[in-house]
């Protein structure tokens, strides 16, 4: 069938085919403009009609499959040309023509890389940039800095250049350490060929050659990605399956804070296991509490800085890391205040999937943040270690399934909220990179300045009372020592405002765990004399103060209940809190005072 | 004897009063039916009860991005007609906001709109008159620098007047001036880039860096909260059910947005809604318990702790709100309300805080206006 008899149809059918026209038209004309999900849309309606296009001229079904693919790929990269919108269809037939036409040549100018920027128009203005196109933004990038300069003042332009960083970040994944770095250093810090290959020994030629292969693994990958394609044949992506053998995760080894129980159990998996006190510690999450302004909501949580969070402890503890990032539109968002400016990132299978896939196969779980954790909790982090192509899965923990669950690929991509984690390796400059000797005196050194920092932010964050502050307008949690008083105003806000069942129980359950870890974190810090006895004293604090949390966790379970507690039961819950509160007061208080002593000493 | 029925509801606010009080009055007349509260923290925890085996009979939210959902709410307007005369009492202005393609998703709870309030005793101090509804924006800016009153150091010890940083308290001002971010349809190309949407967002900023009447975020101040060093706010029926609630309703008065150079009438509205899931297997009966929770309960308007409009005339009314002397102009204002970007388009919302960080930048680094909210094109 031609794209004239498709217009002919088009005309017989009367109102309906003149509105989906019209709506054609209209994605078009987006798309033209650089609307990724627009021509998402269309590809999307008109997918099978190019592949039977392809399929009459080629006869062939496997050749018509290969056609479709670099079809769609360079209309995505030429979208921009389209002079009207109208004549999308008879462009969209005229690409796929050429490049059957080229395939059956088996050749043509086409099989070689074309120069950089060669898709470009010669007459286009050279200051001009087709955001949609990697071509046309590698290029800009690469312009001189006093060029590039002239473009600061455009706050439009500076955003979508701040965009496509961020999205060509999330693309690196594709490439190999040393093509990352080659590509980081020519694009990003704009090093001359020449200097980079005397950063890496190698010859300037070779560097040319790393960059261009970068280049156009890095475009593929784009257009796979905004177009939801098939993984190539054959290499990486071909069809496949994996599974990683996760060590035992005993019980006294997890923590409450899923996020760094996980960590904690990925590390153990690369061969670097911690101890979770440890990393309680230094991340600080032994010393936060976060209580919702609204009510006894366990929200407040999970509501940190999650991108600098992650990626700070795993730096801090000597690892580079990757992560994708983002939120679906279309779907209410789990924790708005944490995600609220995630950027609106498209439901599409290879804008995740090769990530997971890249990283189990070089034997490394993926932190992953579950929307569909089993009840009675809502979402927590897990790890995915493991994938099938064939049943189009991935195997993750969940914190109630000792054995693990499977969710599709469609439903990793459907999740509202995208956070997923990689460990690329050890970082260079990081102390920790070392070898984590005991009883060497650099180590004890390390250890100890850790435990300073560790302790500094336990004391400034008791005292902020108002830790982190979302920019959404209704929602807002209270902090540190302040959070006990909010959380026993929950308890005593009277039948009008009582106080969440189910979240009361995450809540006393959490802290009473945290509590714990930072008792036991105290105890193994390596101070001397006074600063230590009262560090132990702190820690001896932590731990009342936890077991008063622990005595609120026994008397309301973490369970899905909506029953009402009684005035009486409220009452004796804030009771339990201000000794909590109290004991944890006192914790701070001798936690200032070794601070104070250790400086004394040093 | 014969059993019981169930109806479970899941709200997202944490205020039970007024479900409690229906509650109480629902059963006590169908003592047959059990009323059963459940609370979620969020629209994604109401959406996984609806997914659940467990789906709640009615869910009521604090947004409407759940009521636009295909599938999840049955349509109320049958039940509406049941009703006699039900219809015709629905306030209009609301109810062109709440129904999609002639439906009725749910009932509108929580309804606020913003208005300008004005701090009597700071005009007066100031020898100014008070504003009256025929005012402009560049009126409101010159009565605001009389307002402003910093101390040697700049520092304000009263601003002349007080908005947030927020896309969504922009745009009313983007309406009055004829323009819109989000057409009907959902797109924002050929309108937040257009002239009336950037004329408007250059005069929002000039506030900020041109007239400083408006504190800017972060910016160092003696001025308090908003009820207290603010001559003139953008205030929402929260803020004015607070002051009337602590007895500072003689303090204030209230008069409409300022008119802008577009000449267009037009506002804001913010409300969530409460509807019948269309997994319960008893609507009808949810429908009954929603019909006396949301219009038959006059009280809850009444009640001097009120902070939200009712949703009829009826109630209106009888509640006393359309007698009030600032309440009652709220009331008025439902006429001029209109639908804002963040119902018509989920990206665009999901976005929200993202534009508000370009707001920031206007306003603290002087970012092109022009520029970059032609770049929101990418939002919607």
């Amino acid at each position: 069938m031609g794209i004239h008899e498709l217009d002919g149809d088009a005309m017989q059918t009367g109102r309906r085919e003149s509105v989906d026209e019209q709506h054609g038209r209209m994605l078009a004309e987006r798309a033209r403009q650089g609307d990724t999900e627009a021509f998402g849309e269309l590809i999307e309606q008109h997918r099978h009609r190019v592949k039977g296009w392809a399929q009459q001229i080629t006869g062939d079904p496997h050749m018509a499959d290969d056609i479709v693919q670099d079809a769609l790929i360079r209309a995505f990269l030429h979208i921009g040309t389209l002079q009207d919108s109208s004549r999308f269809l008879s462009w969209l037939h005229r690409i796929v023509q050429n490049q059957a036409n080229m395939r059956m040549r088996r050749g043509g100018p086409y099989r070689k890389e074309r120069p950089f920027a060669a898709f470009r128009p010669a007459e286009s203005d050279s200051s001009h940039v087709e955001w949609s196109d990697l071509d046309s933004v590698l290029f800009h990038l690469t312009r001189s800095a006093s060029k590039a300069a002239s473009g600061d003042d455009d706050p439009a332009e500076h955003l979508m250049r701040k965009e496509m960083y961020e999205t060509i970040h999330a693309l690196l994944h594709c490439l190999s350490k040393k093509e990352r770095g080659i590509f980081e250093a020519y694009f990003f810090r704009q090093l001359s060929p020449d200097e980079i290959a005397s950063m890496y020994q190698m010859t300037t030629g070779s560097i040319y050659t790393y960059i261009h292969r970068s280049r156009q693994k890095l475009r593929n990958e784009q257009v796979r990605a905004s177009l939801g394609l098939l993984p190539e044949k054959g290499g990486i992506a071909m069809v496949k399956r994996k599974q990683l053998e996760l060590p035992g995760w005993p019980l006294h080894a997890s923590a409450s804070i899923s996020l760094i129980d996980r960590i904690g159990h990925m590390l153990a998996a690369i061969g670097d296991p911690r101890e979770t006190a440890e990393l309680m510690g230094l991340s600080g999450f032994a010393f936060r509490m976060q209580i919702s302004d609204k009510t006894t909501f366990a929200d407040g949580v999970y509501m940190f800085d999650w991108r600098t969070s992650v990626q700070q402890l795993l730096q801090q503890l000597g690892y580079d890391s990757t992560m994708l990032c983002g939120q679906l539109s279309d779907t209410p968002v789990p924790l708005l205040g944490a995600v609220e400016r995630f950027p609106v990132v498209l439901p599409i299978e290879e804008a995740v999937i090769p990530f997971i896939r890249k990283y189990i196969d070089l034997g490394k779980p993926v932190l992953y943040f579950d929307t569909s954790a089993s009840r009675p909790y809502v979402h927590e982090w897990s790890l995915i270690y493991g994938y099938d192509d064939e049943e189009k899965a991935v195997h993750l923990t969940d914190v109630l399934k000792p054995s693990g669950k499977i969710l599709t690929y469609e439903d990793i991509a459907n999740n509202p909220v995208r956070f997923l984690v990689a460990i690329d390796g050890k970082g260079p400059s990081s102390a920790s990179a070392a070898p984590r000797l005991t009883g060497t005196v650099h180590m004890r050194k390390r250890r100890s300045d850790e435990a300073v920092q560790a302790i500094r932010f336990a004391i400034a964050y008791s005292k902020n009372r108002w830790g982190y502050r979302p920019m959404t307008t209704y929602l807002s949690y209270t902090t540190g020592l302040a959070a006990y008083d909010r959380w026993m105003e929950h308890l005593r806000g009277g039948p009008d405002k009582p106080p969440n069942r189910y979240g009361l129980g995450q809540l006393a359950a959490v802290y009473a765990n945290t509590r714990g870890h930072a008792a036991q974190y105290l105890r193994t810090v390596p101070f001397e004399g006074e600063a230590m006895r009262l560090t132990l004293l702190a820690s001896e604090a932590y731990e009342q103060a936890a077991e008063a949390l622990a005595e609120l966790s026994a008397a309301v379970p973490f369970v899905r209940a909506a029953a009402v507690l009684s005035a009486e039961q409220c009452e004796a819950y804030a009771q339990i809190l201000e000794q909590a509160q109290t004991f944890e007061a006192a914790a701070i208080e001798y936690l200032e005072k070794a601070i104070h002593h250790f400086e004394k000493e040093q | 004897m014969s059993a019981i029925t169930e109806i479970r509801f899941l709200t997202e606010f944490q205020q039970l009063h007024n479900v409690s009080s229906a509650i109480a009055s629902f059963e006590r007349d169908h003592p047959h039916v059990r009323i059963i509260v459940e609370q979620a923290a969020d629209h994604y925890e109401s959406l996984r009860a609806f997914n659940s085996d467990e789906a709640p009979d009615i869910i009521e939210s604090g947004g409407w991005s759940l009521f636009n959902r295909p599938g999840m709410f049955v349509d109320l307007l049958p039940y509406v007609k049941e009703v006699p005369g039900l219809q015709e009492d629905l306030i209009p202005g609301i109810m062109r906001v709440a129904c999609k393609d002639g439906n009725l998703p749910g009932l509108p709870v929580d309804v606020s709109v913003p208005l300008m309030i004005y701090d009597k005793e700071k005009f007066d101090q100031a020898g100014l008159p008070y504003p009256t509804e025929d005012w402009t924006w560049d009126d409101m800016m010159a009565l605001a620098e009389k307002l402003t009153i910093r101390n040697e150091q700049g520092v304000a010890r009263q601003f002349g007047y007080g908005n947030g940083v927020d896309i969504e308290f922009f745009e009313p001002f983007i309406m009055r001036n004829g323009g819109r971010l989000i057409s009907l349809d959902g797109t924002a190309r050929g309108h937040v880039d257009q002239q009336a949407a950037i004329e408007a967002f250059k005069k929002l900023i000039d506030a900020y860096r041109v007239h400083q009447v408006i504190r800017k975020p972060d910016e160092p101040s003696e001025a308090g909260d908003l009820h207290e060093g603010f001559a003139i706010i953008f205030g929402f029926t929260w803020f004015i059910g607070g002051c009337i609630e602590h007895g500072l309703s003689g303090r204030f008065g209230v008069v409409g947005l300022p008119n802008m150079p577009g000449g267009q009438q037009g506002n804001m509205i913010y409300m969530g809604a409460a509807g019948v899931t269309s997994k319960s297997p008893n609507p009808h009966l949810a429908w009954e318990f929603l019909h006396h929770y949301v219009l038959q309960r006059p009280d809850s308007f009444r009640s001097r702790s009120t902070r939200t409009l009712p949703i009829t005339r009826s109630l209106a009314e009888q509640s006393g709100m359309t007698e009030h002397p600032l309440w009652s102009r709220y009331i008025q204002e439902l006429d001029h309300v209109q639908i804002s970007g963040f119902y018509i388009n989920e990206k665009w919302n999901a976005s929200r805080q993202l534009i508000n960080e370009d707001i920031n930048r206007m306003i603290l680094e002087g970012a092109d206006v022009a520029q970059t909210i032609k770049s929101w094109t990418r939002f919607a």
